[in-house]
């Protein structure tokens, strides 16, 4: 906390405004605490920290200054933490001819220290979760673990400070970032800030940076034996993630935190086929619940970067298997975690027959409706050593049909009025293969065609 | 000031630069006279043109036999082309011969005068300059309850014609003339009335005036901080002037009462209407097709004595209203409106513009069509669409207003039945619909109507 | 701004040589230079700043010339209005005069007496302003918020302002020195506890029909409904619009950032809503089962001239968090159309647009199915 800097200015009730010269200037003491609360869905943290104020009687006036820092001077609020009736903030002034400072007023009815709280928006705070998921041998269930890795280019080192993260999309209307550039706090009438300033002040802020983070060599951390526990709780649409006890988080630096499990959950080996979709390969997914079956449930899980491993030996070697992006998992909801496509999985559809019948013919004796009839062999072949769930899409957009399916199809679904799905079982290293029949009206058979 | 930019600009001189010169008797043998002062002047200023009448008044010593009269207008921005002498005695023993512009001079010219009388002769001079203008604007004050605006008028008189006119009656022309030529470009010719085509140093003339239009902007560029301020001398009136507005053929002349005097590069203000308490109605108007989805405000009435108005049309100009916001007389800026020229019995309506306090939201409730015709292929051939509308409107002010709603309906024909509390329903044309409504201070009212248009063989 | 007063009566032959014909020197101006006071900035007009001031003039009997300059500072010369206080009767305003090249004017006032007369001058001042923010806690369970309302004065007019009194569109007019180029943030209103309504809106024209086939997360708005009514503790005036900041108690003494929303303005009895973030714990996926033409109307050459739709939408909604949620679901048939079976009941909003609200409790699954006819399709 070097470059935010807090003076504070006391002045006797009757002084004038224009008389800011003469006043005292009383440097506080450090900050007691501060908290820092970070998003991912915005360059967006809340920064609250304590101070102890030295106020008298009377009108006070503190200065608050924050160059070549990325905080959001808009977001400046000062709450007291006691005798909060004895005390009135009359206001916050962006003083003329001067950057990165603000005066605030304080109306006392007391003497003495009095605890606040200052609480304001920065950008340059960020953190991420990624996964780690290990695979045993038959493939039935997963070990999880979650990490979340924070990082800050804030300009700012927080020392020993409490650590929270949201876990949630908030709907922000500008960018932090670019509020902490404007040469006016809240801009000027019919005028936009000017940004020519802008790059300079990152220009600097980068060369400032370098060195200071050089110069640190370690972070400064809680001497704990275990890993910190990460608490978890829902507010609102978020989840906020505390992270137990202090953290000092320089700038420039970034920490990685266990924040998940590990669990063993009990997964399913997906295996999809849908050319529309996915063109002619199988699509591999691992599939499982957020829920208490699935050894889970408790949270949400944020979305992130999961890297799937598979142990090979007893001797737990391993081999990398894929990875897959994914969504936010709410409790309770499936998640399908696309690991890519694969050769071992194959499905093969061929058109086995062709027909046209049922024409029909207008007033001048014209062809004015007719059906063609197809029929598909599909071949699904499961060359791997375990089993397999294989679903197959198929979609008829933009037609009026009818289909019959034989064969061992597994369970047939209709999925909307244009797609269908079959789910097969496939044992390790076996074949499975079924048809369908599939009639599509064209012209006026399609007036003639039965609801489908 | 509204000046066009690039319209040729005051020449600097202090105090007279129309020189008239009285050269006796015959060419050869020439005595210069210097001429008393004008005695009087006269400026009838028109804002439609840049074009201003100047008739002054002088008086002449004369000889018996031909006299020549010299005048010079460097530097202005007078017509030479429109000068003009008239004698105010003698006219009968008094012949102005010819009005010569000698060769190889500039802004010169000599009025050859045969006179049967020796001695002082009164003559009036009249010619048209450039550079004066003169526009309207408007003060209105709404009282509390917006139910009248004390309105007041003001004129803007400006001078950059390089002339002072000192102690000059000041009149304004309301009203569009026709004008061939700008009187500006006439001023800077190098020949009053141009030269033949061919004319061997045509071109060279051209460029002449380009390069002295050029000087003149340097001249007055540098001449800028040199300006010197002017004190207005004027009679010790105690009342502001009365202005005396009269028509004159298609026009309204405006005559600020006594002598003003305008230096050359100032302007002055001179309240010319009321101030008059006129009653106004607080109108809100909505026409999605001509004002988008917003309410727009008017403030209208009507200029005739019912509305303490109607002695005279309103010449155009911006319109700024306050409101009278407490006892004190504090002010509360409302908006402004700048309107078109307003003839006596004229009823106007003055645009302050987008309000958010007063909302009109119509929504399309139900769409159906319905009685199909079929020709005798059986195809289509008419039908109706019917659509139920519902339209709600607020007054979110603590006023009462009067709302318009103008409802535009596509097709040839149509029937429309209002149902609910709609006001007065009115149709203005062969496709427009008016609604107009009263709503009670923070008040809110809704209705519907019903459309059927019919289409096609359904229309007949 | 500068102000000097001229007296013209028993200065006329000072006057006279200072002035005289044909002299190049700059215009003189003397005597007293009357100090600003009572100074009222008005802010009720979002596209104009008025400005009152009153001055003290000493008036000679006769004709007295005071002259305004605002030298820097950008005011509409048209819109300044001098207004005469203690006696009107006996001092005249008699023209205004404009000096060339100088952002000045010239008064010429007629006194009857010898007098100290106040006068007030107003005008329309640019590039000053006010901007108003807005800053809500809402408590754990979201049923209110703190509502706090921040007036933010800009003054890049080019005039320093000493104490004024600042007068927005209602409430009462405070005292606020504000220098050029100067911001200040005030609190102005502190309406205390304020009820909200939570809402999440499913908008079947704004958001994906089915988000497994969408990259990245697809949240269902959320957003806070505030009535400015009195039963809230508003109601008495309108809200301005302006830039709303949402934080939340969360219940260890400290808060976060739900989001921030632009607010328009809110009229007494409407509703302000503020978009706070997206809910990605309630999951809606939507699907057409069936499109079918019906009722086919033909002519001689049998081709279809009219006809009517059979159609059939499944929605699904899927609350997975531990708290109950009432969901609107918006949903769009476009021309003419009846509705053969619903089995959730609904507002219809517009021809085409209808609302369902729908209440999910906790871990709740439910099915909207909607059967409807469209009519006379050609």
């Amino acid at each position: 906390m070097k470059k935010l800097l807090l003076t504070f200015w006391v002045m006797s009730f009757l002084v004038p405004v224009s008389g800011w010269a003469k006043m005292d200037l009383v440097t506080l003491p450090k900050r007691d605490g501060v908290q820092v609360t970070i998003y991912n869905s915005a360059d967006l943290t809340l920064v609250r920290e304590t101070r102890e104020l030295t106020l008298q009687k009377g009108i006070n006036r503190l200065q608050f200054s924050w160059a070549n820092t990325l905080i959001d001077p808009t977001s400046l609020e000062m709450l007291p933490k006691a005798q909060a009736d004895k005390l009135v903030i009359e206001d916050l002034t962006y003083p003329p001819r001067t950057q990165n400072l603000g005066v605030w007023t304080i109306k006392s009815q007391v003497s003495g220290k009095v605890p606040v709280e200052i609480t304001y928006l920065t950008s340059g705070l960020d953190w991420r979760a990624f996964y780690m998921g290990t695979l045993s041998g038959d493939e039935k269930t997963m070990k999880l673990e979650g990490y979340v890795r924070v990082g800050n280019r804030s300009g700012e080192d927080y020392e020993d400070a409490q650590v929270r993260l949201i876990v949630g999309k908030v709907h922000m209307l500008d960018q932090i970032a670019e509020l902490a550039q404007r040469q006016y706090p809240y801009g000027r009438p019919d005028v936009y800030p000017t940004s020519a300033a802008a790059p300079m002040v990152m220009d600097e802020m980068k060369e400032m940076r370098a060195p200071r983070a050089a110069m640190k060599m370690a972070m400064a951390s809680y001497g704990g034996s275990a890993p910190k526990a990460i608490i978890k709780e829902g507010l609102s649409e978020y989840f906020l993630y505390t992270i137990e006890g202090q953290e000092t988080v320089a700038n420039g630096w970034a920490k990685r935190l266990p924040s998940l499990g590990p669990y063993a959950v009990p997964v399913v080996n997906l295996y999809k086929y849908e050319q529309e979709r996915y063109g002619k390969s199988v699509v591999r997914f691992l599939s499982f619940k957020n829920d208490e079956a699935h050894k889970l449930g408790q949270t949400p899980i944020p979305g992130g970067m999961l890297r799937v491993c598979r142990t090979v030996n007893e001797a737990g070697y391993l081999s990398y298997e894929g990875q897959s992006d994914f969504k936010y998992i709410p409790v309770n909801e499936k998640v399908e975690l696309n690991l890519g496509t694969v050769q071992n999985v194959v499905v093969e559809p061929t058109l086995m027959d062709y027909k046209i019948e049922n024409h029909t013919f207008d007033n001048n004796r014209n062809v004015s409706g007719w059906d063609e009839v197809r029929t598909f062999k599909m071949e699904v072949k499961n060359t791997r050593p375990v089993a397999v769930t294989v679903e197959i899409q198929r979609n008829f957009p933009g037609q009026k049909w009818d289909l019959k399916s034989e064969g061992d199809c597994g369970k047939y679904e209709k999925v909307d009025f244009d797609t269908v799905k079959y789910t097969l079982e496939l044992p390790p290293r076996s074949v499975k293969e079924f048809t369908y029949t599939l009639r599509t009206y064209q012209g006026k058979r399609v007036e003639a065609a039965k609801s489908n | 000031m509204r000046r066009k930019i690039g319209s040729p600009i005051s020449m600097i001189r202090r105090g007279c630069c129309l020189v008239l010169l009285l050269i006796l008797p015959v060419q050869a043998k020439m005595d210069l006279v210097t001429l008393p002062k004008r005695d009087g002047v006269q400026v009838t200023i028109y804002n439609s043109a840049d074009l201003t009448l100047v008739r002054e008044t002088r008086e002449l010593t004369l000889q018996k036999g031909i006299n020549r009269l010299q005048f010079s207008w460097a530097n202005t921005l007078i017509d030479p082309t429109s000068l003009e002498m008239l004698p105010k005695a003698h006219a009968d023993k008094l012949a102005i011969e010819d009005l010569t512009y000698p060769p190889r001079t500039q802004n010169l010219g000599i009025w050859t005068i045969k006179s049967q009388v020796s001695g002082k002769v009164p003559v009036e001079i009249t010619y048209l300059t450039s550079g004066l203008d003169w526009r309207a604007f408007y003060m209105g004050t709404l009282s509390g309850d917006e139910k009248t605006m004390r309105l007041e008028g003001y004129v803007r008189v400006g001078n950059r014609s390089g002339e002072d006119y000192e102690d000059a009656q000041v009149r304004l022309i309301v009203g569009q003339v026709h004008l061939l030529d700008q009187i500006a470009e006439l001023a800077q010719r190098q020949y009053p009335y141009g030269a033949p085509a061919g004319f061997g140093f045509r071109a060279k003339g051209d460029s002449d005036v380009r390069e002295r239009k050029d000087e003149m902007n340097k001249v007055e560029e540098a001449e800028v901080s040199a300006v010197s301020g002017y004190m207005m001398l004027t009679d010790a009136a105690a009342a502001p002037k009365e202005i005396i507005k009269e028509g004159l053929s298609e026009y309204f002349l405006y005559t600020i009462e006594g002598k003003e005097t305008i230096p050359n590069e100032w302007a002055k203000r001179l309240p010319s209407l009321g101030p008059f308490d006129v009653p106004v109605v607080n109108l809100y108007k909505y026409e999605e097709e001509q004002y988008g989805a917003g309410v727009v405000r008017f403030l209208s009435f009507t200029n005739d004595e019912a509305h303490k108005l109607g002695q005279t049309p309103i010449p155009d100009g911006m319109l700024r209203v306050f409101r009278t916001a407490d006892e004190v007389g504090h002010l509360s800026y409302e908006g402004q409106s700048e309107f078109k020229y307003i003839p006596v019995n004229e009823k106007v309506e003055l645009n302050l513009g987008g309000v958010e306090n007063v909302v009109v939201t119509p929504t399309l409730m139900n769409f159906k069509t319905e009685n199909f015709t079929f020709d005798s292929d059986r195809n289509v051939s008419g039908w109706d669409e019917v659509k139920t509308f519902k339209i709600e409107v607020k007054n979110t002010r603590p006023v009462a207003v009067k709302v318009e709603i103008q409802r535009n309906i596509p097709g040839v024909k149509w029937d429309l039945n209002p149902d609910g509390d709609c006001g007065l329903y009115e149709k203005v044309d062969l496709d427009t619909v008016k609604f107009t409504l009263e709503l009670p201070p923070r008040s809110q009212k809704e209705f519907k109507y019903t459309v059927r248009e019919y289409q096609g063989k359904r229309a007949e | 701004m500068k102000m000097t007063t001229w007296i013209r009566s028993g200065l006329l032959t000072v006057l006279g040589c200072a002035v005289g014909l044909g002299s190049a020197e700059a215009r003189v101006k003397m005597v007293a230079l009357p100090e600003r006071a009572a100074t009222v900035i008005r802010l009720d007009n979002p596209s104009a700043t008025l400005i009152e001031e009153e001055r003290v003039l000493t008036l000679q009997k006769g004709v007295n010339q005071v002259d305004f300059s605002w030298n820097g500072v950008s005011i509409d010369p048209d819109s300044i209005r001098l207004k005469v206080l203690n006696h009107p009767d006996q001092v005249t305003l008699l023209n205004v005069s404009y000096p060339p090249n100088e952002a000045a004017l010239v008064w010429e006032i007629s006194s009857a007496e010898p007098v100290e007369e106040r006068v007030r001058i107003s005008y329309l001042l640019a590039n000053i302003d006010r901007l108003i923010t807005y800053r809500f806690l809402a408590n754990k369970p979201e049923t209110q918020v703190d509502f706090k309302s921040y007036l933010v004065l800009r003054n890049f007019s080019g005039e320093d302002f000493g104490t004024s009194r600042v007068q927005l569109d209602y409430g009462e007019a405070f005292e606020q020195a504000i220098g050029h180029e100067e911001t200040k943030q005030l609190l102005f209103l502190d309406a205390g506890k304020v009820p909200i309504t939570k809402v999440w809106e499913f908008d079947a024209n704004q958001l994906p029909w089915d988000p497994e086939k969408v990259e990245g997360n697809v949240g269902i708005p959320v957003s806070y409904q505030i009535e400015n009514k009195e039963a809230s503790g508003l109601g008495k005036n309108a809200l301005w619009g302006g830039k709303v900041r949402v934080f939340q108690d969360d219940g260890h003494g400290s808060t976060i950032v739900l989001g921030e929303d632009s607010a328009a303005l809110v009229p007494v009895g409407e509703k302000m809503k503020v978009n706070i973030g997206d809910s990605r714990d309630i999951k809606v996926v939507q699907r057409k089962m069936k499109e079918e033409r019906i009722n086919l109307r033909k002519n001689v050459n049998d081709q279809v001239v009219l006809y009517d739709t059979d159609e059939i939408i499944k929605t699904t909604l899927e609350n997975f968090k531990d708290s109950p949620a009432v969901l609107t679901v918006i949903e769009y048939i476009p021309g003419q159309w009846d509705m053969v079976e619903c089995n959730l009941k609904y507002e219809k909003k517009n021809s085409e647009k209808i609302e369902f609200q729908v209440a999910l409790n906790p871990k709740e699954k439910k099915e909207l199915m909607m059967h409807y006819q469209r009519r006379n399709l050609r």
